[in-house]
C-alpha cells in the first residue's frame, strides 16, 4: 500500500480525482490495521435520546438489551472547514524527478479535500495564487465541491511569480468562520515576510498549516561541474560551481528552512516539510490531527 | 630514415585545425540548468571556465592525435634500414665464363674484378657467386663467407659454352623470388651483342634487382675470322664418290676488312688439302675440298684458318668422318613375296649411295642367321619365324639392335606382329592417305615439308594392321587417324613398325619419291651411325643409352673428353642415360649398347661475334626493370636500404587513441545529461 502512496507511481494517474482516491482510500485502509490511531467515524459516547434528535442514531441493539434509547456519538462529528492556500507561481515547475512540486502540491491538495469533504464531510474551499488570486472556490459542503476543487486544482498551472501579500489579503476577506487552513509553497521568500503575510490568519482563530513542498535535488543538489543556472520565476542567469553548491548552498538552505519552521512555530502555527519523493500520508496524518485537537 | 610512400595524403593534416576550433577556438556553449530560485546561489564564473580548460584539454589532445595518426597511417610511412647489417642487401656476382671470354685477357680481368668486388664488400654483407656459361651455374647460396665465396669465384674456369643473358634473366628472377629484399647484382662480361636474346623482355631482371655492369671488354671490338660452319658426311662408304666425299666449309671474318685468307683441312693432325679464299669485309666464304681421302674406321677432322686474331679457339671447327665399308642390312620377308625386297633394296641403294647393301631372306630360310652382324634387321610381312632366329632377334634387338616391321597381308591373316606382341590383331581394308606426320621424327625428317604433306599425301593405304600403340610413339597416321608408323623402344633397341606392307599391293607407297626417302632415313636412323660421328655444337646431348629399364644390366658407357679425362665416374657410366658435351673438341664415346663414336663439338659460332652491345642497350637493360627508368628504378629500390612499412603500427594506434576519446567524450557527454 505505500507503493500507491509514492508520488513517482501517482504521477502516473492522470486523474487527479482517482490519485486521491487512492490515496486517502490507502490511508485510511492503513489505520484500520493501526492500533493507536482513530478515525472521525469512530465510537465516541452514548447520549440520551431527546426529542428532535435523528431517530437514524439511535443505537438500537442496545436499545433491544436495554430498552433505553441512547444516541451514539462520534468523534469529529463537529463539521470544520478546511481552506487551501495553493501556490501556482513559476518555481512551483521546477522538477529533477515526477512528479515536479506543482504537481506534488496538487496531489496533496487533491488528497485533503477528498478526505475533508468525503470522508469527513468538512466544507472545504481553494485559493490558487501567484503573485495574485488566480483562482477562489469558496468553502462549501454542497453536491459537486469535490469536482469544483479538483477542477479549480487542474487549472492551476504554474506561472508568474509568488508573492503572499495579496492572496493572503484576499484571503481574510472572504473568511467567515474558522477552520484549517494549509498553505502549501515552496516558499521562496525570507522567513519574516512569510511569517508577515500568513501570520494574520492566525488572529482569525484559524489553525494554519504551511506545507513546505521542496525537489530532491533543491534539498541535496548534485552538481559534478560548474553551470550556469535561471531562476524560473526572474529568468537571472547565473553561472555557479559545484563546490558551492554542494557547501554553501545547502548551508543557506538549512538555515532557511530552520529559521521558517521556528519562527512559524513561534506564532502557534505548523510547519511541515516535505520533500517530492516523500509519500502524502504524513501529509494526512497531520490533518487528521490538527482535527482530533478539537480546534 | 624515414619516409611516406603516400606523402600526398599529408595534406590531411590540415584536418587537425578542427579539433583546435573546436576545443580552443569556439565559444563554449552551456545549456542553462533552471532552478527554482536563485535566492541561495552565487556566481562562479573564473572558477568554472578554470575548471572547463582543465577537463578538456585531455579531450583535445586525444583527438588531435587521432587525426595525426589517421593522416600519417594514410601517408604510409616506413622506415629503412641501412644494408650495413647482417640482413642488408645480398650481393649477386655474376661472372661470364662463356667460350667469348677467352679472347684476350677478357676472363682475367673479369675475375680480377670480380674478386676485387668481393674482397671490397662488407663483412656482414651476403653474396652469391653465378658462373654465366653454356649454362647459368649458382656456385653458393647466399652467404656472409668471404673465404668460401673467394674459393669459389677463383674456381670459375673460362668454358666453351654460349652465355645468354636470357638464361641469366631467368635464372635472376627465379633466384629472386626466394629473397624478399633487394639484390645488388654485378655482372662481369663482355657484354657481347650476340648474348642478348632476341627479345629483351627474357633478359629484365626484376624490380628488386639492381644491375651493374662490368665491362671487361673496353677497347674496340678486334676483327675475328672463324670457321663458321663445315659441311661434311658423318659416314662414307666410297671416297670416290664426290657428291658425298666432299668438305664444304664457311669462313666468317666479324669486324674484318677484306683479306685472303688460308684455309686448311686436317686429318688426324695432318693437313691433306690447304686452300685460299677471298673472305669480304665482315662477310663469309665458302671454302669445298673434294674429294675426302680418309682411312677407315674414324678420322678426327678439322677445317682451319689461319686466324691471327684475338679469339684463335674459333680458328678450327672439328668434325669426325667414319669410313667404312657398305653397311648389310638384313631383309627377313614373307616367302611369296617378291616384290617388297625388290622395292625396299632399289630404294636404299638408290638413296645411300652403296652405303647398305640389303640381303633378303625368305622367313623360313632365316633360322641359321645371326642378327647381329647386320645394321640393322627388316621384317617385311614375316608374320612366322623360326623360333630360334625369334629368340635370336629379340636378343638382337635388347641389346641395343634395331628393327623395321612392315606389316602385310600375312601379318593380318596370322593376326600377331613379331617382336610387337599385343593382343590379336583384326586387318582392315581402308582406302585413306597419310594425315599427320611428325617431320620431327629422324625418319622422317623434313626441314621444310610442302603442301602434300611432305610428299605423303600422295600415298594410298588400303590395307591397314591396327596394332598395339601401348609404350610405342606414333609418329605417322593415316587421315582416319589409324597409326602408321610407330616406334617403340625395346631394351636398348628400337623397333619401327609399318602398319601396312612394304609391296605395292596393301598400299602403293613404293611407287612414290617419299618412299626412296623413308627408306633412306630410316636405314640411317636404324643402322644408328648418325649419331656415332659428325659433329656437334658445345652444350648439346649425347643418349648414352636408350631406357631407363635397362639400367645396371647393360655395359657401362663411357665418355672421354678433348683433354683426354673421362668425365663420368663408374657409377655414372652405368646409369646415366645422356652426357652433356661441355667442351670443344673431340670427344670419343662408348655407348651402352657396345657401339663406338667419335664426335667433334664446336663452340656455338654466336660466341665468335665480339661486338658488345651499344651503350644505349647497356643503359636500358640496367635501367630497365619492368620497364621503369632510372629514376623510378632508383625510388622503389632506394640507394642501399631496406624499406619497412609502418602504416599498420600507427594504425594500431590510431584505434587505442580512438577508444579512449570515446570513452573520455561519452564520460563528459553522461555529466552533462546529469547536469541538465
Amino acid at each position: 500500500m505505500q507503493r500507491l502512496l509514492d508520488p513517482a507511481v501517482l504521477a502516473s494517474i492522470s486523474s487527479l480525482d482517482l490519485i486521491a482516491k487512492t490515496v486517502v482510500d490507502g490511508f485510511v485502509s492503513g489505520l484500520h490495521r493501526s492500533p493507536d490511531f482513530g478515525f472521525s467515524q469512530e465510537f465516541a459516547e452514548y447520549r440520551p435520546y431527546t426529542q428532535g434528535d435523528d431517530l437514524r442514531h439511535v443505537d438500537w441493539n442496545l436499545f433491544a438489551r436495554t430498552e433505553r434509547c441512547y444516541l451514539k456519538r462520534y468523534e469529529g462529528e463537529t463539521n470544520s472547514q478546511l481552506m487551501i492556500l495553493l501556490d501556482a507561481s513559476n518555481s512551483m515547475q521546477f522538477g529533477s524527478r515526477q512528479p515536479a512540486k506543482a504537481d506534488y502540491a496538487r496531489y496533496l491538495a487533491a488528497s485533503l479535500f477528498y478526505m475533508a469533504v468525503r470522508n469527513q464531510r468538512d466544507a472545504a474551499g481553494v485559493i490558487v495564487f501567484d503573485d495574485e488570486v488566480r483562482d477562489y472556490v469558496k468553502p462549501s459542503t454542497r453536491q459537486g465541491q469535490l469536482a469544483r476543487l479538483f477542477a479549480s486544482l487542474e487549472r492551476a498551472e504554474p506561472h508568474a511569480r509568488t508573492d503572499f501579500a495579496k492572496p493572503l489579503t484576499h484571503f481574510q476577506s472572504l473568511l467567515h468562520r474558522r477552520g484549517i487552513v494549509i498553505v502549501i509553497s515552496d516558499f521562496y521568500e525570507t522567513p519574516e515576510a512569510i511569517v508577515r503575510a500568513v501570520e494574520p490568519l492566525r488572529f482569525h482563530g484559524n489553525d494554519v498549516v504551511l506545507f513546505h513542498v521542496l525537489d530532491p535535488q533543491e534539498l541535496r543538489p548534485q552538481m559534478k561541474g560548474p553551470a550556469v543556472l535561471v531562476d524560473l520565476e526572474s529568468g537571472e542567469k547565473i553561472e555557479v560551481v559545484p563546490e558551492y553548491v554542494n557547501s554553501t548552498y545547502r548551508e543557506r538552505l538549512q538555515e532557511h528552512i530552520d529559521q521558517l519552521s521556528m519562527r512559524v512555530r513561534a506564532v502557534g502555527m505548523e510547519y511541515q516539510l516535505l520533500a517530492t519523493d516523500q509519500p502524502l500520508d504524513a501529509v494526512l496524518r497531520e490533518y487528521l490531527s490538527l482535527r482530533r485537537t478539537g480546534r | 630514415m624515414m619516409g611516406f610512400l603516400a606523402p600526398w595524403f599529408l595534406a590531411g593534416l590540415a584536418g587537425l585545425g578542427i579539433p583546435v576550433f573546436v576545443h580552443l577556438l569556439r565559444k563554449h556553449i552551456t545549456v542553462p540548468r533552471p532552478v527554482s530560485s536563485l535566492m541561495f546561489f552565487e556566481r562562479g564564473t573564473q572558477s568554472s571556465t578554470k575548471h572547463h580548460r582543465l577537463r578538456y584539454l585531455l579531450l583535445f589532445a586525444l583527438r588531435f592525435a587521432l587525426l595525426l595518426l589517421v593522416v600519417l597511417a594514410f601517408a604510409n610511412p616506413f622506415v629503412r634500414r641501412s644494408a650495413a647489417n647482417a640482413n642488408g642487401r645480398p650481393l649477386m656476382i655474376v661472372l661470364d665464363n662463356s667460350f667469348s671470354m677467352r679472347a684476350g685477357t677478357r676472363f682475367a680481368d673479369a675475375k680480377r674484378e670480380a674478386l676485387a668486388l668481393l674482397a671490397a664488400k662488407p663483412h656482414s654483407q651476403r653474396a652469391q657467386v653465378i658462373a654465366l656459361g653454356g649454362q647459368v651455374q649458382v656456385l653458393t647460396q647466399p652467404i656472409t663467407d668471404a673465404e668460401q665465396l673467394r674459393v669459389a669465384l677463383d674456381g670459375v674456369q673460362v668454358g666453351d659454352g654460349y652465355g645468354s643473358y636470357g638464361e641469366l634473366g631467368k635464372a635472376v628472377r627465379a633466384l629472386s623470388e626466394t629473397e624478399a629484399g633487394p639484390i645488388d647484382l654485378h655482372l662481369f662480361s663482355d657484354m657481347q651483342r650476340s648474348a642478348m636474346p632476341a627479345s629483351f623482355a627474357d633478359a629484365v631482371f626484376p624490380q628488386t634487382v639492381e644491375l651493374t655492369l662490368h665491362n671487361v671488354a673496353k677497347t674496340a671490338p678486334s676483327p675475328n675470322w672463324t670457321v663458321e660452319s663445315v659441311n661434311a658426311p658423318a659416314d662414307l662408304t666410297d671416297t670416290k664418290d664426290t657428291s658425298k666425299s666432299r668438305v664444304q666449309a664457311v669462313v666468317a671474318g666479324m669486324g674484318t676488312d677484306e683479306t685472303v685468307k688460308t684455309v686448311s683441312l686436317m686429318v688426324n693432325g695432318k693437313e691433306v688439302a690447304k686452300r685460299s679464299v677471298k673472305v669480304p669485309a665482315n662477310g663469309r666464304a665458302t671454302v669445298e675440298f673434294a674429294p675426302l681421302n680418309v682411312g677407315y674406321g674414324f678420322n678426327r677432322c678439322e677445317v682451319r684458318v689461319n686466324g691471327g686474331d684475338v679469339l684463335p679457339a674459333d680458328d678450327a671447327s672439328f668434325f669426325v668422318v667414319r669410313r667404312l665399308d657398305p653397311q648389310h642390312v638384313l631383309f627377313v620377308h614373307n616367302a611369296r613375296d617378291e616384290r617388297s625386297p625388290l622395292y625396299f633394296g632399289a630404294a636404299l641403294n638408290a638413296a645411300s649411295h652403296g652405303a647398305f647393301v640389303v640381303q633378303a631372306v625368305a622367313a623360313d630360310q632365316a633360322t641359321d642367321i645371326d642378327p647381329k652382324k647386320f645394321a640393322f634387321t627388316v621384317l617385311s610381312d614375316a608374320a612366322t619365324l623360326p623360333s630360334i632366329f625369334e629368340h635370336s632377334l629379340e636378343q638382337y634387338v635388347a641389346s641395343g639392335g634395331d628393327v623395321l616391321i612392315a606389316a602385310g597381308v600375312e601379318t593380318g591373316r596370322r593376326g600377331e606382329v613379331p617382336l610387337w606382341g599385343g593382343e590379336h590383331v583384326k586387318p582392315r581394308n581402308v582406302t585413306a592417305s597419310v594425315g599427320q606426320v611428325d617431320f620431327t621424327y629422324p625418319a622422317l625428317e623434313q626441314t621444310e615439308p610442302g603442301r602434300d604433306n611432305g610428299g605423303w599425301a600422295a600415298a594410298r593405304f588400303f590395307y591397314i594392321v591396327p596394332v598395339d600403340t601401348s609404350l610405342a610413339r606414333v609418329v605417322a597416321r593415316l587421315s582416319d587417324g589409324t597409326p602408321l608408323l610407330l616406334e617403340r623402344q625395346m631394351g636398348e633397341g628400337r623397333v619401327l613398325l609399318l602398319a601396312s606392307g612394304l609391296e605395292n599391293l596393301t598400299n602403293d607407297l613404293p611407287l612414290h619419291p617419299v618412299f626412296v626417302a623413308f627408306v633412306d632415313k630410316a636405314s640411317r636412323y636404324l643402322a644408328g651411325g648418325e649419331e656415332l660421328s659428325g659433329a656437334k655444337t658445345v652444350d648439346s646431348f649425347v643418349q648414352l643409352r636408350s631406357s631407363a629399364e635397362t639400367q645396371g644390366r647393360t655395359a657401362s658407357a663411357e665418355v672421354v673428353d678433348p683433354d683426354g679425362r673421362r668425365p663420368l665416374s663408374l657409377s655414372e657410366g652405368r646409369t646415366a642415360r645422356t652426357f652433356r658435351l661441355t667442351r670443344a673438341g673431340f670427344y670419343q664415346i662408348r655407348f651402352a649398347n657396345g657401339r663406338s663414336g667419335e664426335i667433334g663439338v664446336n663452340a656455338d659460332r654466336r660466341e665468335s661475334d665480339l661486338t658488345p652491345m651499344s651503350a644505349e642497350m647497356q643503359g636500358l637493360w640496367t635501367g630497365s626493370h619492368g620497364g621503369q627508368n632510372a629514376a623510378e628504378k632508383k625510388q622503389v629500390l632506394g640507394t642501399n636500404d631496406r624499406r619497412m612499412g609502418l602504416w599498420w603500427y600507427v594504425m594500431l594506434l590510431a584505434l587505442a587513441v580512438a577508444v579512449a576519446e570515446t570513452a573520455l567524450s561519452s564520460r563528459y557527454l553522461g555529466v552533462q545529461r546529469e547536469e541538465v
